[in-house]
């Protein structure tokens, strides 16, 4: 099915409806974005590549997108939207469509929540302890020695950030938790967001 | 067993308690899935060695087979609860293969996915059968080694039970909230899909009338297909998409809501503009096309900026229309037309206004945070559009200093004395009474302009050039007030050092509003009472002065945008570095838009094409603005709060400009009688009398009672007013109670989260405490290895019971985390509340018992009496699993069930109590010797009231 789907888009039959029906029906994308998406992402692949179904196209070429390549957080974006088997953060097309569905306008707080999770999750264990939390500052502010804060304040952030938002104590930030922080900073829906 | 609700359902905090070990633990095949697949290879293989283990030990094979690897469980395990704790406070410290118990289930369950599920689909699980696999694979540690060989079978069992379990309740769904859920499902595509067939297929299966079932379901399938293609046609008619995407990867959302909120008018004016020219003018053109100019007008070109002369005999002004009945096709009577698209239009306007202030009320206060200075405000603030390399670093340094700023902040609030505190506040004081005092002043002399130009004006048919030209000094000296005063403004800014920057913007916000609505309010009033005494035709002088309003307004932006922009880059580029590039100030630019749009509300009954003119000037100023701020401007050094101030900013728009702008328009129609000579409503005491007349005509016409009788009855009837009035305030009343309530239980159950922390985190004490003056006895018993083998046929039980309670731990926790996380999404209070603590507690309890216990036996080495202990907790725990699964099986009906739950939770807290008594009968007189079965017992009590509490978990919710 998947592949079908990718089929009937390579080979121009764009105006298959059933195809974009589906399409539209999982994403959070309209007919003329999951097409951009696909104008796109073809320009990715190579020529032999494009009459392949359900391509892979590695993190390197993914991240060479303009919309991609200067955000902090690319690398894992790619790893957390990327369903290799090898976690090497390659994207097939569905992958791509999955990544920017979670990023569009129309896309609910609590997926977005979820994927910004995720994405803040560095080493994947679930939840936000103090290695990811640093990591997400550095991330932010910069990861050279002279853009980024010193161990004592990096300490009195993380203290600060675990204050606000760790309710039941536990050191670290899990996703309900990291839930109901979000939802309190009404910035953050229209700040998660990439456009094509 | 199916029975959740769908709040708890779609909610991935209530399945997804990432806190608990062994969740974290939990492999899955699927990356994309599951974001905490990590296999590591060791791990793998010391699960697979226990799984061959207990399958020895079930099969009850070799003697020698199945004691190695529950000696290594027992090892394990003893660390593993050493790690638990550890692992509880801190998840930094993984050591993945510390404790097999929790490995154990999950290899197994790893290999039953791969080897045996059909398709890697299936294989993906959702973060909800995720939860559910989880609740119950924490059974399996706790199994007695029978169960443990139906382990694969009963998890692929759960698995699929799970799916089809949420096939059922999004089958249950209307078709929209099915999409819809299906859409929110935080998993991967492919997956995605599958729930979809599956969900589509088992809704085709259970309808029972196929016929009628296919109809509908291709209705609303057309349907659904309809509004895809609106969207997507309406995506099509976005204007300045790539525009918008510059700006937002160069400056940030912030700046990019100003600009969407220009686009906003632009459509806003579009569409009154339509309205107008639609129902008011093209009729009027049709019937009479051309405009009756007198002999001696002819057109100059100062027109166009002052908009008298040749002009104000066109269809601009109010002056321009007939109060004639066209006669046509149909018969057009164009004083009712103008009157309802006027009305019509004020009434639109304030709907939409009313709606999107509403919605952004709800979103952007009601769930914010009441004090949110917090770091993770600034954390989650970070633009994800922003995609232009040297925007980014730039943010990134932005971001750093803010951070540090709002560390410092933090230290530095208590320590300000009251000497500094008396001189900020006369600060403020000084800068308020000054700008307000401002804003007086300009009213003041917007007034004597007024009253000098009504002195120089003559109400002549035609204007000298010098005459015309005479009448631009009022909206240019308005316009100028507009630029110059706001900057005085944001001068005083440097001075006032507010603590944040939101007060800052907000004080900068009141006073301009407040410089604006005293010109404006003077303006008006000379409006309403000079002008209409003076001119014959007095709509179209006023429509005149707002058409000059409106341009000399346009033109000041363009110098503003200059000044403030331009000049200011070039004085921080070359003069002055110290003052650097400025930032594009939104709310400045933003009140400009929202005075720009008032002055065409004002003008709308006096000059019903203004609105054609206002989409031309915003759509000059979108570009200008955005050439001005690319060109000029640095992304703005401060960030977040772009959603607040986009309410504020709308709540302003409503508040107090289209309110006033309506309040005066209603007053023109209803108090001010219209001139005698022009404009459709010539000849009338009032505007409204319109209405009067035309209901006079309709009760002679016998088809048309009903709309006299509603006219009489509804419009022109006090009682009715005063009734709708009445019903108004018992509903605001009601509502208004509702939200005290909603407070109330807000604070009840944030006081509750807090409490559960505390319950939580003593706990957690208390289990360290315990694990600290454990180590020496743990070492001892680890010692002498002849201890350890001659215990070889009991190790199971000790060593179970150890894993039990710490799983009961474990357990409770989880349910813990479940309930917080339901409460603090959802916000619903569940009944099972109460007992999740107490729950916990028990198994605490029981844990620390069992501890004790086990540390008895092994000092005293009484091995007698614990494998009947043993035998004694099995059995009670066969027990409890037979009633369990009798529970589960009869899930169908309901009440019996719920009642069956409660009469067995019930009896497992009678049991308790007696076991507790028994306990204490025991323990009161010091029978060191022989604790073990009132622990063991006190144990199988708690693991029965945990079993019940889960019951309860899974069938009420």
């Amino acid at each position: 099915m998947s592949s079908s789907a990718h089929l009937k888009l390579t080979s121009n039959s764009y105006h298959s409806n059933s195809c974009f029906f589906s399409l539209q029906e999982l994403t959070f994308l309209t007919k003329q974005e999951i097409l951009l998406a696909h104008k796109r992402f073809t320009e990715l692949l190579s020529k032999e590549e494009k009459d392949l179904p359900n391509t892979r196209v590695s993190m390197e070429r993914i991240l060479s997108l303009p919309e991609l390549k200067s955000n902090p957080f690319r690398e894992r974006i790619c790893h957390v939207f990327s369903t290799s088997a090898h976690q090497d953060g390659s994207l097939t097309f569905e992958d791509f469509l999955d990544l920017l569905s979670a990023f569009s306008d129309s896309a609910t707080l609590e997926i977005k929540s979820h994927y910004a999770f995720r994405i803040f999750d560095f080493d994947d264990d679930g939840t936000l302890d103090c290695g990811d939390l640093e990591k997400l500052v550095n991330c932010l502010t910069g990861e050279t020695d002279d853009t980024r804060l010193g161990p004592e304040e990096m300490r009195q952030l993380i203290n600060n950030i675990l204050e606000e938002s760790d309710i039941d104590k536990d050191g670290t930030v899990n996703l309900s938790e990291f839930q109901h922080v979000i939802s309190r900073s009404p910035d953050f829906v229209s700040s998660f967001k990439i456009v094509l | 067993m199916t029975s959740y609700s769908n709040g708890g359902f779609f909610n991935p905090a209530y399945h997804d308690n990432e806190t608990l070990e062994i969740d974290k633990r939990y492999p899955r095949k699927n990356n994309h899935t599951n974001p905490y697949a990590r296999e590591a290879p060791s791990w793998q293989g010391s699960g697979a060695e226990t799984h061959n283990g207990s399958v020895g030990r079930t099969t009850g094979g070799d003697d020698s087979l199945a004691r190695m690897p529950w000696g290594g469980w027992e090892e394990e395990s003893q660390r593993g609860r050493e790690s638990i704790p550890m692992g509880l406070i801190s998840t930094r410290h993984h050591d993945r293969n510390h404790s097999a118990f929790q490995i154990n289930p999950d290899s197994q369950y790893d290999r039953s996915r791969i080897g045996q599920l059909p398709s890697s689909i299936s294989a993906n699980m959702t973060m909800r059968w995720r939860g559910m696999t989880m609740r119950s694979m924490s059974m399996f540690p706790d199994a007695d080694p029978a169960r443990l060989a139906f382990t694969e079978d009963a998890i692929r069992n759960e698995m699929e039970n799970e799916e089809q379990n949420q096939v059922k309740e999004l089958v249950a769904l209307s078709t929209r909230d099915r999409i819809h859920a299906i859409r929110s499902l935080p998993t991967s595509f492919a997956e995605k899909k599958h729930i979809r067939s599956q969900v589509l297929k088992s809704a085709k299966k259970s309808r029972k009338n196929a016929h009628l079932a296919d109809f509908s379901e291709n209705v609303s399938l057309f349907f659904r297909r309809c509004g895809y293609s609106v969207r997507s046609a309406r995506q099509t008619l976005q204007l300045w998409h790539g525009i918008m995407k510059e700006i937002g990867g160069k400056f940030g959302t912030s700046v990019l809501s100003y600009f969407v909120f220009l686009k906003w008018l632009l459509m806003f004016n579009i569409f009154s503009f339509l309205v107008n020219f639609g129902f008011i003018t093209i009729p009027l053109l049709v019937y009479d096309p051309t405009p009756n100019i007198p002999p001696n007008v002819s057109f100059r070109g100062l027109e166009l900026l002052t908009g008298a002369g040749y002009f104000r005999y066109t269809v601009m002004y109010y002056g321009g229309y007939s109060n004639k009945i066209l006669v046509g096709l149909v018969d057009y009577n164009m004083q009712l037309a103008y009157f309802f698209t006027i009305t019509l239009y004020m009434v639109l306007c304030g709907v939409a206004l009313l709606y999107s202030m509403a919605s952004s009320f709800q979103t952007n206060y009601v769930l914010a945070a009441p004090a949110s200075s917090g770091a993770w405000q600034l954390l989650c603030s970070w633009d994800f559009s922003v995609t232009n390399e040297r925007a980014v670093r730039q943010r990134k340094n932005n971001l750093r200093v803010q951070l540090q700023e709002s560390l410092s902040e933090k230290a530095q609030r208590e320590r300000l004395t009251l000497s500094v505190k008396l001189k900020q506040f006369g600060v403020y004081l000084g800068s308020w009474l000054l700008s307000t005092g401002l804003a007086v002043g300009c009213g003041a002399s917007i007034f004597y302009l007024c009253q000098y130009e009504e002195q120089r004006t003559t109400d002549a048919p035609s204007w000298t050039l010098l005459q015309e030209a005479e009448t631009l000094l009022l909206p240019f000296v308005v316009s100028l007030m507009n630029l110059v005063i706001p900057l005085f403004y944001s001068l005083f800014n440097k001075f006032e050092l507010y603590s944040s920057q939101r007060k800052q913007v907000y004080a900068l916000v009141v006073r301009n509003v407040l410089l604006r609505g005293s010109i404006l309010g003077v303006l008006c009033y000379y409006w309403m009472n000079v002008v209409p005494e003076k001119f014959s035709c007095w709509e179209s002088v006023v429509g005149q002065s707002l058409y000059r309003l409106v341009i000399f307004d346009f033109l000041f932006l363009m110098l503003g945008s200059f000044f403030g922009e331009f000049l200011s880059k070039v004085l921080g580029t070359t003069l002055l570095p110290r003052l650097g590039v400025p930032e594009f100030d939104i709310a400045r630019n933003v009140l400009e838009l929202i005075y720009a749009q008032t002055l065409a509300w004002i003008g709308i009954y006096f000059s019903p094409l203004l609105p054609a003119i206002q989409i031309l000037k915003f759509f000059i100023l979108f570009y200008l603005k955005k050439v001005s701020l690319t060109h000029n401007c640095q992304p703005p050094r401060r960030t977040g709060r772009a959603a607040q101030m986009q309410t504020t900013f709308i709540a302003l728009l409503f508040f107090p400009f289209f309110v006033g702008a309506v309040s005066m328009v209603a007053f023109t129609a209803w108090r001010l009688t219209p001139s005698k000579h022009c404009g459709p409503f010539r000849g009338l005491s009032n505007t409204f009398i319109v209405v009067e007349v035309w209901i006079a005509e309709l009760a002679a016409k016998p088809g048309s009672v009903w709309v006299v009788w509603i006219y009489q009855h509804v419009i022109e009837s006090e009682l009715f007013y005063f009734m709708l009035v009445l019903i108004v305030l018992v509903v605001i009343y009601m509502f208004w109670q509702v939200i005290q309530g909603r407070k109330q239980l807000i604070v009840l159950l944030k006081q509750q989260i807090v409490n559960e922390g505390k319950d939580k985190a003593f706990l957690l004490e208390k289990l360290q405490n315990l694990q600290k003056s454990r180590p020496n006895k743990i070492l001892k018993q680890k010692t002498p290895k002849k201890h350890t083998k001659q215990r070889s046929g009991n190790v199971s039980a000790g060593g179970q019971s150890t894993s039990n309670a710490m799983l009961q731990a474990l357990f409770a926790r989880q349910q813990l985390e479940d309930e917080e996380g339901r409460r603090g999404n959802g916000g619903v209070p569940v009944p099972s509340d109460i007992s999740t603590s107490s729950a916990l507690v028990q198994a605490m309890m029981a844990r620390q018992r069992a501890e004790d216990q086990e540390e008895d036996t092994h000092m005293s080495d009484t091995d007698f009496s614990s494998p009947s202990a043993f035998t004694q907790a099995s059995q009670a725990r066969q027990r409890a699993e037979v009633e369990a699964w009798d529970e589960h099986n009869g899930a169908a009906d309901y009440h019996e069930n719920a009642a069956n739950t409660s009469s067995a939770v019930m009896l497992v807290m009678q049991a308790r109590q007696r076991a507790e008594d028994e306990d204490r009968t025991q323990w009161v007189p010091a029978h060191p010797q022989n604790p073990v079965p009132a622990g063991s017992s006190a144990l199988i009590q708690a693991m029965l009231a945990r079993q019940q509490a889960q019951n309860e978990f899974d069938d009420g919710y």
